[in-house]
């Protein structure tokens, strides 16, 4: 006769079960693994696992003279390359005590804005993505494409530029990028507009990130976390606003945070809407820039062979992603002694299992896209 | 601002024993005795400077010690501290340690990974303590100066030699003994016949 073998035995367990997210995940816009625990469809745990693009390019940088440096801090944050060799740029003017022309400053705020823009097209794009949505994707690469032609003729370059040097930048724009900036900005800004209209007002992407993945004001200090994540909290907090470094205090522009319009405050949407909205603040920047820029020379005096005094300093500015920070000691020598660089995404993952535990799978996508990390920057 | 905050570590924690660094070039910095990390950090960021950000923490091998740079700021009063302790080298098997700061900032969980990971430096109390960005079981901390790449690892060779990229080092090196002012030669990749040209200028 049939009998039951469990009969007598404990009820049947469940248990939580492993399932490994990545490190070929296309949501996760790289590299990176996150190992979840599930319960059915929720999640219970996720711990976030980085490297798999680690090049130690902290390492590197020691057997490199200044100037070497540049292009490698241009790979850090692939998609924003001109904000990364700015902030390296300007940790070895501080150091140097260079002067900068006035036109070159102009120059670096015009291309840093733009490459703003461009990171957060990318964002847009990759986010609608993550959510099941395609056609924004080529919207923002549409515009995109505008920029890096711009980059391209200026540097020689689409993705990794090599652009902005001590002192100045390699080359300067001409009468024609100007009006063809302007232009660009012209129907640049009716697209976002549209843009927004059809993806941030959607209804199905709304449900997808209202109230996905809050982070509180007290998280957000609590885990280091800044750019467009700490303002999507509600924080009124920019660097170029509050500590301005380059010409930033000459620029008049908003501080745009979250406010919760579709949800609480700090959830995906809201970090997804200070971006869209930061795009319209940058345009402001540059229409500024274009108008007070002047006939100058765009590369100041530096010696050929770049040694500071011994020293350190820590400079820190405002990416696409948040803030970077660089920490350059130097022993006198002509090549850093030390350069450590604070990483925005890196503080960024961090937190994400801090905001996992009690979402669902498909929701954990979705608070990925939105704190926009890119693994470069992640893993150094 | 960097003197208040001496004498307010001073007057908060008895034995931090801070003192201010003011190098010629570059930005101020606090040190203060390695063993008193935990209760400084605590006592900054709940008194009157409201450090409450943990941005880095910077370990910086100086050959005849270890020095960890803990980068604050503060988001309501705009400011940020350079705050310095300095460790032994310690051997391979008893690595330097210090307080782990993670119940005063959950960013310094992360953070502190990476110096042990980077540096070698052991974190007293740190709720999850493996290496971040190199793999569980790497030999060696990669960003000390006396740091030597593994040759295997898992019966892989770690820098096959016919993959090593010596182009660049030869070309700036047939460069230099070809073109007529070696002077005006100055290459990237650092060498020692280019380093000892380039200090006789």
């Amino acid at each position: 006769m049939f009998e039951f073998v469990n009969e007598k035995s404990e009820p049947l367990k469940s248990e939580l079960m492993t399932v490994n997210m990545g490190p070929q995940h296309p949501a996760t816009h790289g590299v990176l693994r996150v190992e979840i625990q599930t319960d059915s469809e929720v999640v219970a745990r996720a711990t976030p696992h980085i490297g798999y693009l680690h090049r130690c390019m902290e390492k590197h940088c020691e057997n490199l003279d200044y100037r070497g440096v540049i292009p490698f801090a241009d790979r850090l944050d692939y998609l924003a390359a001109m904000s990364m060799e700015w902030n390296y740029v300007l940790a070895v003017e501080k150091m140097l005590k260079t002067e900068v022309p006035e036109r070159a400053e102009y120059v670096r705020v015009i291309i840093g804005e733009l490459q703003r823009i461009a990171s957060h097209l990318m964002f847009f794009g990759t986010y609608a993505i993550d959510l099941g949505a395609f056609t924004p994707f080529l919207y923002a690469f549409q515009d995109r494409e505008n920029i890096l032609r711009i980059f391209e003729e200026v540097s020689g370059a689409r993705l990794l530029y090599n652009y902005i040097w001590v002192g100045g930048v390699w080359n300067d724009l001409t009468d024609d990028h100007l009006v063809r900036i302007e232009n660009f900005l012209e129907t640049f800004e009716e697209s976002i507009k549209k843009y927004h209209k059809l993806v941030g007002e959607n209804k199905i992407f709304i449900s997808r990130t209202a109230n996905v993945g809050v982070l509180s004001k007290e998280q957000v200090y609590d885990y280091g976390l800044t750019g467009p994540v700490l303002r999507g909290s509600g924080i009124d907090w920019d660097l170029r606003k509050n500590r301005p470094y380059s010409i930033y205090e000459k620029f008049d522009f908003d501080v745009i945070k979250g406010e919760g319009l579709k949800g609480k405050t700090g959830d995906c949407w809201d970090r997804y809407y200070v971006r869209m909205m930061e795009m319209h603040e940058s345009i402001k920047i540059i229409r500024q820039a274009l108008a007070g820029i002047e006939a100058g020379p765009v590369m100041g005096k530096v010696p050929k062979i770049i040694k500071p005094a011994k020293g350190e300093v820590y400079m820190r500015t405002e990416c696409p992603r948040g803030e970077l920070g660089i920490h350059l000691v130097s022993d006198g020598t002509k090549v850093p002694y030390r350069l450590k660089v604070k990483s925005s995404c890196f503080t960024h993952v961090s937190a994400l299992a801090e905001m996992a535990p009690g979402m669902l799978i498909a929701d954990l996508v979705a608070a990925i896209g939105s704190i926009d990390i890119v693994l470069g920057e992640v893993d150094r | 601002m960097h003197n208040e905050v001496v004498s307010f570590i001073n007057s908060k924690v008895s034995g931090a024993n801070a003192t201010l660094n003011t190098p010629e070039n570059g930005d101020s910095s606090v040190s203060i005795d390695a063993s008193k990390i935990l209760e400084v950090c605590q006592a900054l960021k709940d008194g009157e400077f409201e450090f409450n950000v943990l941005q880095v923490i910077s370990g910086v091998d100086y050959k005849e010690y270890l020095e960890l740079v803990y980068i604050l700021a503060s988001f309501t009063k705009n400011t940020e501290l350079l705050l310095k302790v300095k460790l032994d080298r310690g051997t391979e098997e008893n690595l330097p340690s210090v307080d782990s700061v993670t119940s005063v900032w959950s960013a310094a969980n992360w953070q502190e990974r990476e110096a042990y990971d980077m540096i070698g430096v052991r974190f007293n109390n740190h709720p999850d303590h493996r290496r971040i960005l190199t793999p569980d079981d790497w030999e060696g901390y990669p960003l000390r100066k006396d740091y030597v790449v593994q040759e295997k690892y898992h019966d892989m060779v770690v820098n096959p030699e016919a993959k090593v990229n010596t182009a660049d080092h030869m070309f700036m090196k047939n460069l230099k003994e070809s073109y007529p002012d070696p002077k005006k030669v100055s290459g990237s990749w650092k060498s020692d016949d280019g380093d000892a040209a380039e200090a006789k200028e």
